[in-house]
């Protein structure tokens, strides 16, 4: 057969393929305005499957312009060129499916103006001029002095236009300007080679000095870029994709900045881009690949599966939500979710992660037993009922606000302790709470909310540390780290000075009075105190993240109109950075991971749960147990923890494909051992009973809850959890394990005392420890334990005491899986 | 034959009479190539000016009130609190042209020991996470302690947390122990190893049926622990008690010195890597009246530190590193502080292959910037690896990538070959 007949017929059954599954069609960019004739846009056609993932089918498409005399297409290089001013419909057509867009040619160019901030600025500092190691120091190098990350904009400015008698500029001839080239490298340069001519910050700074070098041009400005295809999912390693950038200018025109935009990846390992934006799949994962130029940015998510999903991928029961949205990506990079966990492993699971206690027996039998297809979801509501929910849950609000002894000491700390635990109880809806504590001020005995703001108080200095606000509200209800914007500006991300001391100016106002005894403060508020910047030393105005400037009235507390913003359904953060936090909690991975560090550089795995998610805790009026009860209902919690061996790795994580096995937190592993021994721990002066996660944490903490992660609350982070070797020599050698195992009065006494049988004991054991009966192989290894004991001199009680230390010891318990 | 064949062959019984010769030479071989580590981390940053790079010329709200002394090196002043180490600086290099961007204590610190920028996806292992896994435990005991508390920057990151630090705990209090080494009174070994082995039943059924690298890291924990039970030698190392008083004295009762009386009898019985921090340099206000005492305690503790080690013969098999976040701010702030200051400041090496008297860099008048001879955090991670005989080109893997624990950086020349 001759070779075109080849082709034709593999072009055919290519075309066949891709109908078979092509649902829709379309041209990207969409709606493209050329500035006017000469100038030129390149494009994608992009082909949708049923399973909403798009595929670049531009080389077999054929695109067509109504008028090729006002906008022409190549097609082999896939770029619309305008020829007159005028509008054109574009129609694509690919195996018989047609899509149209509309491209507009405008009356006249305008030239691209290139402001000094932030283009000029965004170069210096992408290219680490103004960094501390440079000119960014506070002597600058050789007498060239630039601000750190440019948070000066007109000194700079000076500097590099006027200063040392305008030896660094010349606006004459802008190629001789050594501004440029040192960092080319025609003249010596102690930062090295930073440019080359084809490179688009060195046009960027050429093209600036071409157009006067001024601080604010007249022109267009590039107000967003768009990066195409939208998502990608690409299959085997070595396959490459092409992208397209377009930019949306201030004057209403388009701009193609394919070849003007720098590009980035999360993951070079899962997908490599190139200097020209092309993708290369690399090892099986998800990565976000960026477009950055212009001051400002756009990313894309690239997944990578070697084999894609066959037939075979298991069909799953959606429960909720959470399970379509989980399962989508989970197809998308065939990795399969576990199967369901069952009754048993579901039921102290549950317990567990609700309530942070261990089921009795009692409980365990009854929930087993039961028939009714409902008894999960029933078991949930019920746990969510229960007054150990709210200890529980208490206790990591207050790790995380850092309700600990240094900041509030004894009474006070246990009045926020109860007040968290109040609205816990409670259900209040999570925005009321939060605009409580933002907005809480006066005696913290009297307004137990205003204890959160003990962190923010110098311990030493015994007065207000506005600069401790901040990276606290942005972390806990924003999920961003604002903490770096203090100094300077993030050279990659959105963040700068400007935000963080505009949010510091809500809180300006604040001051503290301390009582004189046992951390009893007054907060109130200075009506005519303002923020100043550090550096230019002028009054702050209060500035929303990303937002506007609002106005106030003198004497109005600004934290309220923070609090508004925060809370109020358009704010993309707080339903979000809370969601997320809670989810994390539940499968020690976030959506956004770290929790907290929510930014355009580190986006969610799974944006379409994430926002879902966000909306279900706002709809329901961001009530926390509803949220509680969506996650523990879903299939997606409930699957098993249980692992073929290497199957359980990073993407499975990302993915949420399987429960993650974890070490039962200090109070938590603590309490256990105290239910299934029997024996109570002793802390302090507490009625006999008490729970570990019901104490006020004293002076001096339990040695057990300290090895085992307590944490001292001092700084934003979260509790250590990784298992140590000063945990495993505690629970070896420590009092802790053998005081309950061996004291007088423990269920070992009881069954005794009861006349049980080793086999019954053992029994009884491991239903409390483990919610399960022994495996007959358990139950011979432990009768021929006891066995041994016995005959090696020990009594029966030792022995069972052996079991029982053992069973404490053992990973099953200590573990939630 | 590699190292390792050696030394079964001599442990098979092998050569009675070769095996004597090659066991010499083994231990020879390791001595070369297995250095220890001691590093005193100066918590909070220290003053350049008032420790190793004073400048008296400078104008008074720079140069701060401690003046300077001349040293055992010609032409190289200290500061007036640094009298003792003075006198040894022919035996030390000090690096005065140290120089990172990170103002940020948790993200200075990560860097600074790991030798690489902090980053978003990954954490980087420090040095004693290296040193543990590279080299392992000896004679039981955990190859890497941090005195007396654990630190962030003290993670083992990607390497996985069973190469975490292990913490000692303070030993400048009276009833210093390091808890739970021993078996409880009443228990006998014989009965703790049986309950060890009932352990180990119950334990594999549940690790086979869940494969998480979690029960992984626990299980590898439990076994450490058991070494260390089994080892009397190993938990006399901790036994500061056992020091004669004379020695803790002239190390100094302090924090400071007792930490590095105890991270000396560690690295003695085998502990590859011992980080004693030295807390309180981050002097924001009331910056001399902070500073002096802890300046002075450190200068009587790290002479004594370095003699102590010449006398044992093991200064040149351990590197001893002194480093904090940053340096300070050379002009005094309006609280009579020092701010941050990362852009200069100073790092004393000592011990091992380190040639004494070795000063490197020097900085402006300010002692604010370097003017000759920058080094970065990855110049002296590498410089650190390469006399601790570390290959820091290699490639481990983290989420299914190759990445190094240092990139980068260059040993400097005139401290390692």
């Amino acid at each position: 057969m001759s070779a075109l007949l080849h082709l034709f017929l593999l072009a055919l059954v290519c075309d066949s393929l891709i109908a078979a599954t092509l649902v829709g069609l379309r041209i990207v960019p969409p709606d493209v305005v050329l500035a006017g004739a000469g100038r030129s846009q390149k494009f994608l056609v992009l082909a949708r499957d049923a399973d909403g993932n798009e595929k670049d089918v531009t080389a077999t498409a054929q695109v067509r312009s109504s008028a090729p005399d006002v906008v022409a297409v190549d097609s082999r290089l896939s770029v619309f060129t305008a020829r007159s001013h005028g509008q054109v419909n574009i129609q694509a057509t690919v195996s018989g499916i047609q899509t149209s867009a509309t491209i507009r040619v405008a009356d006249s160019p305008s030239e691209l103006a290139v402001q000094f901030s932030p283009d000029v600025i965004s170069v210096l500092t992408i290219k680490g001029c103004n960094s501390s190691g440079c000119h960014g120091s506070p002597a600058g190098q050789n007498g060239f002095r630039l601000s750190l990350f440019g948070y000066d904009v007109a000194a700079d400015r000076d500097m590099i236009l006027k200063a040392h008698g305008r030896r660094r500029v010349d606006i004459v001839k802008p190629e001789n300007s050594l501004l440029l080239r040192k960092p080319l490298f025609e003249i010596a340069h102690g930062g090295g080679r930073l440019l080359t001519k084809d490179s688009d910050e060195y046009k960027t700074l050429l093209s600036w000095l071409q157009q006067g070098g001024k601080l604010d041009s007249d022109g267009a400005r590039v107000s967003t870029i768009e990066l195409y295809p939208s998502e990608q999912v690409l299959t085997g390693k070595g396959t490459r994709i092409r992208v397209v950038v377009l930019g949306r200018l201030s004057d209403g025109t388009t701009r193609d900045m394919t070849g003007e935009v720098r590009y980035s990846s999360t993951d070079e390992v899962t997908a490599a881009v190139k200097l020209d934006g092309e993708i290369i799949a690399g090892e099986s994962g998800i990565a976000t690949v960026f477009a950055r130029g212009m001051g400002r940015s756009a990313a894309i998510q690239v997944s990578v599966v070697h084999q894609p999903a066959g037939e075979d991928f298991p069909k799953l029961q959606d429960n909720n939500f959470i399970d379509e949205l989980t399962y989508k990506m989970q197809r998308k990079l065939n990795v399969r979710p576990a199967p369901l966990c069952s009754d048993r492993e579901f039921v102290r699971r549950v317990f567990l992660d609700s309530i942070g206690t261990l089921p009795t027996p009692e409980e365990v039998d009854l929930f087993v037993k039961d028939v009714d297809p409902a008894k999960r979801s029933k078991l949930i509501d019920s746990l969510l009922r229960r007054p150990e929910y709210a200890d529980f849950w208490t206790v990591k609000f207050e790790d995380w606000f850092r309700n600990n002894q240094l900041n509030s000491q004894g009474r006070s700390m246990g009045i926020f302790k109860e007040w968290i635990q109040e609205w816990l109880s409670e259900d209040r809806p999570y925005d009321q709470v939060v605009r409580k504590l933002i907005t809480s001020k006066g005696d913290t005995f009297r307004n137990p909310a205003a204890n959160f703001w003990h962190p923010a108080a110098d311990f030493m200095l015994k007065k207000f540390d506005l600069k401790k606000v901040t990276p606290t509200v942005s972390r806990l209800f924003l999920g961003v780290r604002l903490e770096c914007a203090e100094c300077h500006n993030h050279p990659l991300e959105n963040f700068t000075q400007d935000d963080f001391y505009g949010m510091s100016a809500f809180f300006g106002r604040m001051r503290v009075k301390h009582g004189t005894a046992e951390y009893r403060r007054t907060w109130y508020l200075d009506e005519d105190a303002d923020v100043e910047h550090p550096v230019t030393k002028k009054p702050v105005a209060p500035k929303f993240l990303n937002g506007s400037e609002p106005q106030f009235e003198r004497e109005e507390d600004r934290r309220i109109a923070f609090a508004d913003w925060l809370t109020s359904p358009e704010n993309p953060y707080f339903a979000r950075a809370t969601v997320n936090r809670i989810w994390n909690e539940y499968f020690q991975t976030g959506i956004v991971e770290p929790f907290d560090d929510f930014r355009s550089t580190n986006p969610p795995t799974n944006r379409a749960l994430l926002d879902r998610l966000a909306s279900h805790f706002a709809d329901s009026g961001f009530r926390l147990k509803s949220l509680h009860r969506t996650i523990l209902n879903s299939r997606t919690y409930q699957l098993s923890s249980r692992r073929e061996k290497g199957g359980n790795g990073p993407l499975e994580r990302m993915l949420f494909a399987g429960y993650q096995p974890r070490q039962l937190t200090a109070e938590i592993l603590l309490d256990a051992i105290s239910q299934v021994t029997g024996a109570p721990h002793e802390f302090g002066n507490y009625p006999r009973g008490t729970r570990a996660m019901e104490v006020h944490v004293p002076d001096q903490p339990d040695y057990f809850l300290v090895t085992f992660g307590l944490p001292r609350r001092d700084v934003l982070c979260e509790r250590a959890k990784s298992p140590t070797l000063g945990q495993a020599l505690h629970m070896i050698n420590g009092a802790t394990i053998l005081q309950k195992v061996q004291a007088e009065r423990n269920i070992l006494s009881e069954f005794l005392s009861k006349g049980w049988t080793d086999d019954r004991i053992t029994e009884a054991v491991y239903q409390r420890a483990y919610s399960r009966p022994p495996s007959d192989r358990e139950t011979r290894a432990i009768d021929e334990f006891i066995g041994t004991e016995i005959a090696a001199g020990r009594s029966r009680r030792r022995a069972l005491e052996g079991v029982l230390w053992t069973v404490l010891n053992s990973m099953e318990f200590k573990v939630n899986h | 034959m590699s190292v390792n064949n050696r030394r079964d062959f001599i442990r098979s019984g092998g050569l009675a009479l070769g095996g004597l010769h090659l066991s010499k030479l083994l231990a020879a071989e390791e001595q070369k190539t297995e250095r220890s580590c001691i590093v005193i981390f100066q918590n909070g940053g220290s003053s350049q000016l008032d420790s190793f790079d004073p400048k008296p010329e400078a104008p008074s709200d720079i140069r701060g009130s401690f003046g300077a002394i001349s040293s055992s090196v010609p032409g190289v002043p200290v500061s007036g609190l640094l009298p003792r180490t003075a006198k040894i600086m022919h035996r030390i290099a000090v690096i005065r042209s140290m120089r990172s961007d990170e103002a940020i204590h948790e993200r200075a610190r990560q860097y600074i020991f790991s030798g690489t920028k902090p980053r978003n996806d990954l954490i980087q292992p420090s040095f004693g996470a290296v040193m543990a896994k590279e080299r392992g435990g000896r004679n039981g005991l955990p190859p890497f302690v941090v005195i007396p508390e654990s630190d962030l920057s003290a993670e083992a990151g990607f390497l996985g947390p069973s190469f975490d630090p292990f913490v000692a705990g303070n030993p400048n209090q009276k009833t210093f122990t390091v808890r739970d080494l021993t078996l409880p009174s009443g228990v006998t070994h014989e009965e703790a190893f049986a309950r060890k082995r009932l352990l180990a039943k119950l334990d594999a059924g549940f690790r086979e049926a869940e494969n998480s690298p979690l029960l992984d890291t626990m299980d590898e924990f439990y076994g450490k622990a058991y070494d260390l039970i089994s080892s009397p030698a190993a938990r006399k190392a901790f036994d500061i008690q056992n020091e004669p008083d004379q020695l803790r004295d002239a190390y100094g009762r302090t924090g400071i010195g007792q930490g590095c009386l105890l991270a000396r009898r560690l690295i003695e019985s085998g502990v590859r890597l011992a980080t004693v921090y030295h807390g309180g340099y981050d002097t924001h206000t009331d910056h001399e009246k902070s500073t002096k005492p802890l300046l002075t305690d450190f200068d009587q503790a790290f002479p004594t530190l370095l003699d102590d080690l010449a006398q044992r013969g093991l200064l040149s098999q351990t590197l001893v590193v002194v480093i904090g976040d940053f340096g300070r701010t050379p002009k005094v702030n309006f609280s009579g502080g020092r701010d941050h200051w990362p852009s200069a400041f100073s790092v004393v090496l000592a011990g091992a292959n380190i040639p004494g008297g070795a000063i490197i860099g020097r900085t402006d008048k300010q002692a604010g910037e370097p003017v000759d001879r920058p080094v970065t955090i990855e110049d002296l991670a590498a410089t650190v690896y390469r006399s601790l005989g570390i290959d820091f080109n290699k490639d481990y893997h983290a989420n299914g990538r190759p990445v190094r624990i240092v990139k980068d950086g260059i040993p400097l020349k005139e401290l390692v070959s």
